[in-house]
């Protein structure tokens, strides 16, 4: 009688995470919409009425983009509704960087299972590392689109660990029981990229320029870029992703420790960091 | 935030930044207690990924440790710190400090009474002398060597000396202890730590569902550390004896090392013999002689209790538990399994060449054994993941092949919640070779199913 049952038992499962899924992830990744495409053009030329125009085609773009520019951190006192609005009180890099942030949302899920998060905390999410990039950019002294797009693409790297490890919640959570191993370190050892390496891939399907995916490799705080600006901005960027991961509500996201904060990398910028965003 | 168990320690590691706002999100007296339920005696916070930290986020901890200590007994407090970050810890709570600070989690370990590697070299220094000698006696009684510097020349001058200790300590303060029995596993012995005084308490502190399991798993050698015991009353003697005698029926030993009778009555000793309980001077007097470790039947499972039937309850979940382990090492090794037969009989390993094995025991609404033998290369490859890189240190494969091993055990417990069956999982065992694995499951009963790993042979063994 147990011999019988045993013999019934079928092992089907599926394995980890293979190079060939992260592939099939990123062939699924859609080419950026056409009106989007036709936005940034416009706005790499500077013709922001054009781009309204291109952008208003879009009807998820210009709902996105009327969201974003009203949440508070934005602090617009009355509400802006016209995408040509916004783009003008935006400027270029700024709008720039927004649709930018239209595109990652196009990769997000439509439900969040690994992280516990959803539309409202990840575009909210997109809006502090937004500011909170320009100010440091303005602190810097810096004035380049590209560099104030590069933040676009951090969230990239929480969206990719979503795809690649909501299958394997259960799985993480008992590794990460026995052994302090962050998402980035489990996909490295299994299979030989990073998180951040997909997300450079994601920016180069989506024609993104090369600066951006440069930075957000240094922001890895494991790859340090040999181009010094390069590098510099890689630390202010990982500090400032960790600065906005301590915030209750990502850390109630379990967005905390989903990869390794490397403290050394960026111990020699902290004080003018602290001071700028005035933290006691 | 999940804690990470190390030898009796959770640890929780935060990251970035830690006021008074994010304080309480990081970790809830719920995340704690689950660390607890799985028999960690120490809870700390690692500051390692801490960048900034002030009075307030540190508060938000403090408070939940003082509730999980007066309810649970055990030592908590932070680690991973820097010198700059230590000072201003003590400059925050001066003379309200009531939880432990430890420089490393290397050092925090030392002071876990379930960590295995004892006897290290230790010199250590804090410019309080008190704290200088409570540091020495918990550490002495851990079965480590400690050199306690008196003062910071001295401090200076000894820690210059290269290779001369083991671990440095500094930085480091010991908040009240854990009161909590510990228990570790050393060789095929399980050994319980109590102190102060013992009372009708211990068979609340006491995890009898535990020892019973480890019982049933083949461990056979219990000892009781008993050097911080200040006295015993008729209760806990009662406790003790009634312990010894259902221990009997398994062949099993209790016995007690560095217990003082100053203040306990002489008579108590005499029933306590009477009872089967061995007594002993110093732990070496036990551990380091391997013929009286084997006399005691620290290696031997042989007996009846043993020889229980696989039952229909257990064969009814073998898919959950095949799940469970193939799942996990098919995560870890990143390979598909192929299952080629599956039969209830005695163990049946074949060559015994090139492979090692690890248990790992289950109890509560149902009860077993897990066996899982690897050929060395499975095993190295399931561990790399834990690793980071390939090694050929048998010890830490074993070891980390523990870790795995609760992996699975956690993981069925999980499956096995699903149905509505709850169990807890003891502590993993290890065996270097199969000779070892043999002499507690040779006779056993079980479901064994052989899977393939990229064509590398595994056995699942699941026995009672």
């Amino acid at each position: 009688m147990i011999v019988a049952k045993i013999m019934y038992i079928n092992i089907k499962y599926p394995i980890m995470i293979t190079k060939e899924t992260i592939d099939s992830f990123i062939n699924k990744i859609p080419p950026a919409p056409k009106a989007l495409k036709e936005t940034l053009l416009h706005l790499n030329t500077g013709d922001l009425i054009k781009a309204a125009n291109a952008a208003k085609e879009d009807k998820a773009l210009s709902s996105y983009l009327k969201i974003l520019v009203n949440k508070p951190i934005y602090g617009f006192k009355n509400e802006v509704s016209e995408v040509s609005q916004i783009f003008g009180i935006l400027g270029v890099s700024r709008s720039r960087q927004a649709v930018y942030n239209y595109m990652m949302t196009l990769l997000s899920p439509s439900k969040w299972v690994l992280f516990k998060l959803n539309r409202v905390v990840f575009y909210n999410l997109q809006a502090d590392l937004s500011m909170n990039w320009q100010k440091i950019l303005t602190h810097l002294d810096i004035d380049d689109s590209d560099i104030l797009s590069s933040i676009s693409l951090l969230p990239a790297s929480i969206i990719v660990s979503e795809a690649l490890f909501c299958e394997k919640k259960k799985d993480v959570e008992l590794l990460r029981s026995v052994n302090q191993i962050d998402l980035n370190t489990i996909l490295q050892r299994l299979c030989g990229v990073d998180l951040f390496d997909i997300c450079q891939q994601i920016a180069q399907k989506w024609e993104m320029p090369q600066k951006i995916s440069d930075i957000l490799q240094a922001a890895s705080g494991l790859k340090p870029s040999e181009d010094e600006m390069t590098n510099r901005l890689g630390k202010w960027m990982h500090l400032l992703l960790f600065y906005t991961l301590s915030q209750s509500k990502y850390i109630q996201a379990e967005l905390n420790d989903f990869i390794d904060f490397q403290i050394d990398y960026v111990s020699d910028i902290y004080e003018e960091f602290s001071n700028l965003m005035e933290i006691t | 935030m999940r804690a990470v168990l190390k030898d009796g320690i959770g640890f929780f590691t935060p990251q970035g930044f830690l006021d008074g706002s994010s304080g309480n999100s990081f970790l809830s007296i719920d995340d704690i207690e689950a660390t607890i339920a799985q028999n960690a005696n120490m809870i700390l916070v690692s500051l390692k990924k801490v960048i900034f930290f002030n009075r307030n986020g540190l508060d938000s901890f403090v408070k939940m440790f003082q509730k999980v200590r007066s309810a649970n007994h055990c030592t908590v407090g932070f680690c991973d710190y820097d010198t700059k970050k230590y000072n201003a810890i003590i400059n925050f709570y001066q003379d309200d400090l009531s939880f432990s600070l430890f420089k490393t989690q290397d050092i925090a370990m030392l002071f876990s009474a379930n960590y295995k590697n004892q006897n290290k070299n230790i010199l250590l220094y804090n410019e309080d002398k008190s704290q200088r000698a409570a540091m020495a006696i918990e550490l002495h009684d851990n079965g480590h060597n400690p050199i306690v510097a008196q003062s910071l020349n001295e401090f200076n001058e000894k820690s210059n000396a290269e290779n001369a200790y083991d671990i440095i300590i500094t930085d480091t303060y010991l908040g009240q202890m854990g009161q909590k029995v510990a228990t570790r596993v050393t060789g095929n012995a399980i050994i319980y730590t109590v102190s102060s005084f013992l009372d009708a308490e211990i068979g609340n502190t006491f995890n009898i569902a535990y020892h019973n399991n480890s019982l049933n798993v083949g461990f056979r050698l219990f000892i009781f550390d008993t050097y911080k015991v200040i006295s015993m009353n008729v209760h806990a003697l009662n406790f003790f004896s009634k312990l010894s005698s259902a221990g009997a029926e398994y062949n099993a030993t209790i016995c007690f090392v560095g217990m003082s009778f100053d203040k306990t009555p002489k008579e108590f000793k005499e029933t306590l013999e009477d009872s089967g309980i061995m007594f002993f001077n110093q732990m070496d007097d036990i551990l380091q002689n391997k013929e009286l470790l084997e006399e005691l039947g620290a290696s031997s499972a042989s007996n009846v209790k043993d020889k229980r039937a696989i039952n229909k309850t257990t064969v009814t979940e073998l898919p959950n538990f095949i799940d469970a382990t193939v799942a996990t090492i098919e995560m870890m090794t990143n390979s598909k399994a192929i299952k080629e037969s599956a039969n209830v009989s005695k163990m049946e390993i074949g060559s015994k060449d090139g492979k090692i094995a690890s248990s790992i025991g289950f109890y509560g609404d149902m009860d077993g054994m897990i066996v899982l033998i690897f050929p060395i290369g499975i095993a190295k490859k399931a561990c790399e993941l834990l690793i980071g890189e390939e090694t050929n240190d048998t010890e830490l494969v074993l070891d980390t092949l523990a870790e795995l091993v609760n992996i699975v055990g956690g993981k069925v417990k999980t499956l096995l919640a699903d149905e509505k069956i709850s169990v807890n999982i003891t502590l993993p065992r290890t065996y270097p070779d199969i000779d070892s694995l043999l002499e507690i499951v040779q006779d056993k009963k079980g479901v064994q199913v052989d899977l393939s790993f990229n064509n590398d042979k595994f056995i699942f063994f699941l026995t009672r």
